[in-house]
């Protein structure tokens, strides 16, 4: 029955009550909205890496970060790469073989990363091959030496496809080579600076090129999904002591910093669009108060304890609140859901978002925890706002308020 | 023991020029079942002695008595109980809750006492029948004419089974016909159920009807009359 009188009261003055729930609804829309887009861009950035490059974990020699030369790959490679893809929660695997050099045209030379990839293997970890904007992915037989380079690496050397590129590289004794390959296809991920530096051959061609036995550098693994990484993490650390096992978020903390930071300015702006809502909603109960103080006063005169009152006003606060807040959370969410099935377009903003490896086509999200600790966020704001008209109204004198008019 | 007994009760009021004595030194005695009316005109320290018989004022003076219990010692939450469970108020402007209807305004008091829904409801009902409003029960307070608001809210004062009832000038807001329908309601509640009514009013129809009028002057009593002894309200 309290409840039902809170419920009431709140529709006394319908205009009045209105107006706070329609602003409460439209800055929860406008801060969840933007949030999502932020979280979007946070998770963009985080898929788009993972998928291009990263996985989910990679296995090296240690010290293979601070020194990438050729010597320092994982001794016996290729069977901890055959146990790995046997570990539980474990989707895919793909070996590496990571060579530093340069790519050479007739115009000029830039330092590139020489991946050598199982196109077949490569394909399950990573989406290279979606990428391609021209020509193939090692499908054909692609001549001698066939080769994958990034938009932005062809259009600094000048290549175009079929072209021929030069690398140069050294090889386990350190002596320096020459190959040349032939440019079968091109990509373009949303990472500029990846597209410019990485160059993609089949394994076998690399390893006659370096005249060596098989051997990778680095073994990238996919898990069945992002929930249970820690988890598959924790089973490869423990089976390869020797090596160095990261996870993407140790291999770019930039990523995940990002991605972090995103949910956390999301949270910071909710706060401050509940903390500005925290002043409209003290004014909307403070006048609703006000307007009740003989009617206040006489339900204390008639027996209502003043705990019972402060406990109605707190509960018309929270209705009223969290009524505008249902319904900026059920428009936002709907928002987002619309969003993030037809997703942003922001090709307009491509070159800029290259810098940051973030897809041009943005999908807002937010994570189903944040639609937990909204309503909580509301309920608290809720409760701050009722503090000052309830504490008016536990210090009505009956006497005084039955007599006003 | 009387039900009521107020032992040389004094309120003044500090305001902001001179203290201004609303009650002085008024010694009374109400007994159960009695049809009283305080009387005096505008000033004269009625409804600050209402007031301070029911709980709703702490006097500055004397003591307060309600069956045998001092009130005016009582702290802040247990004098809320204590009206709660012993004193129906009946005030001038009605004052009931306007998003409720009849039946839920009489529950309400019911419900800050505990009592079960069903009991609730079944009391709610059989008062709201007492005082003619059986057809009425779902009528919000705006729907209803002064005098069934007044008749709701006597209903309302009846329904925590109070001690007695004070009514605050309970005709002032209605014409003759439907003050004289509520005074007969509430003579025949006193009648009937031996309920204790305590009126303040300068109202002479509600003065005619008491079987006491006690009649205040400048926050003293002035007289305490007896009438229409043996003659049994009707």
């Amino acid at each position: 029955m309290i409840l039902s009188l809170a419920w009431k009261n709140i529709w006394r003055n319908k205009k009045r009550s209105l107006i706070i729930i329609v602003a409460t609804a439209l800055g929860l829309w406008g801060s969840l909205l933007s949030g999502a887009i932020w979280m979007g861009w946070g998770e963009s950035m985080v898929d788009t890496a993972i998928n291009r490059d990263l996985a989910h974990i990679q296995i090296h020699k240690p010290g293979y970060a601070q020194n990438k030369e050729i010597i320092n790959y994982i001794p016996d490679g290729f069977r901890i790469l055959e146990e790995t893809k046997n570990l539980p929660g474990v989707k895919a695997v793909s070996g590496r073989t990571l060579v530093e050099g340069m790519a050479a045209s007739p115009t000029s030379t830039f330092g590139v990363k020489i991946v050598g990839i199982v196109p077949a293997q490569a394909k399950t970890v990573t989406d290279i091959y979606k990428r391609l904007i021209e020509g193939e992915y090692f499908t054909g037989s692609g001549g001698r030496n066939p080769v994958v380079i990034g938009r932005k690496l062809a259009d600094r050397l000048g290549l175009k496809l079929h072209s021929k590129i030069v690398l140069s590289f050294q090889d386990l004794d350190g002596s320096l080579n020459y190959a040349a390959g032939k440019i079968v296809g091109i990509y373009k991920t949303e990472s500029g600076l990846f597209d410019q530096s990485n160059v993609f051959m089949r394994q076998a061609d690399l390893f006659r090129l370096l005249n060596t036995k098989p051997l990778i550098h680095e073994i990238a693994i996919r898990a069945e999904s992002a929930r249970i990484m820690p988890q598959v993490y924790a089973a490869v650390k423990a089976n390869y002591p020797q090596l160095a096992v990261h996870t993407w978020k140790e291999l770019a903390p930039e990523v995940a910093y990002t991605s972090t930071a995103m949910e956390a300015f999301t949270y910071i702006f909710i706060g401050i669009i509940l903390f500005a809502l925290l002043f409209g909603i003290t004014n909307t109960m403070l006048m609703a108060v006000i307007e009740r103080f003989r009617e206040l006063g006489v339900l204390i005169a008639v027996g209502m304890k003043k705990g019972r009152i402060f406990s109605m006003i707190l509960l018309e606060t929270i209705l009223l609140s969290i009524t505008g807040g249902v319904a900026g959370i059920v428009i936002g969410g709907l928002s987002i859901a619309y969003f993030a099935h037809t997703g942003i377009d922001l090709s307009l903003l491509a070159s800029s978002l290259e810098t940051f490896g973030v897809s041009t086509t943005l999908r807002p999200f937010l994570p189903l925890d944040m639609y937990i600790a909204l309503p909580i966020m509301i309920v608290i704001t809720a409760s701050l706002s009722a503090i000052l008209p309830a504490w008016k109204v536990v210090h009505i004198q009956p006497s005084e308020a039955i007599r006003m008019y | 023991m009387p039900l009521i007994e107020l032992h040389d009760l004094s309120k003044t009021y500090n305001t902001a020029a001179v203290p201004v004595q609303a009650v002085k030194n008024v010694s009374l005695q109400i007994e159960k079942q009695e049809f009283t009316a305080i009387v005096g005109p505008s000033g004269s320290g009625k409804t600050t002695l209402l007031n301070l018989i029911g709980g709703l004022d702490k006097p500055t003076g004397g003591s307060i008595f309600v069956e045998g219990k001092d009130i005016a010692t009582l702290k802040a939450n247990d004098l809320i109980d204590f009206r709660l469970h012993h004193i129906g108020f009946v005030f001038q402007a009605y004052n009931l809750i306007p998003v409720f209807t009849a039946k839920e305004n009489v529950e309400f008091i019911m419900l800050l006492q505990g009592v079960s829904r069903a009991k609730r409801e079944q009391r709610a009902l059989e008062l709201l029948e007492s005082v003619g409003l059986g057809d009425k029960v779902n009528s919000f307070p705006p729907q209803l004419s002064g005098g069934q608001q007044q008749r709701v809210a006597v209903a309302r004062a009846l329904a925590s089974r109070p001690s007695f009832v004070l009514a605050d000038e309970p005709t002032a807001n209605l014409d003759s016909h439907t003050a004289g329908a509520l005074l007969d309601m509430m003579a025949q509640l006193n009648r009937e159920y031996g309920m204790t009514f305590i009126f303040s009013t300068h109202d002479p129809r509600v003065i005619k009807r008491a079987r006491r009028v006690v009649t205040l002057e400048d926050g003293a009593v002035k007289s305490d009359v007896r009438q229409n002894e043996g003659k049994r309200e009707t």
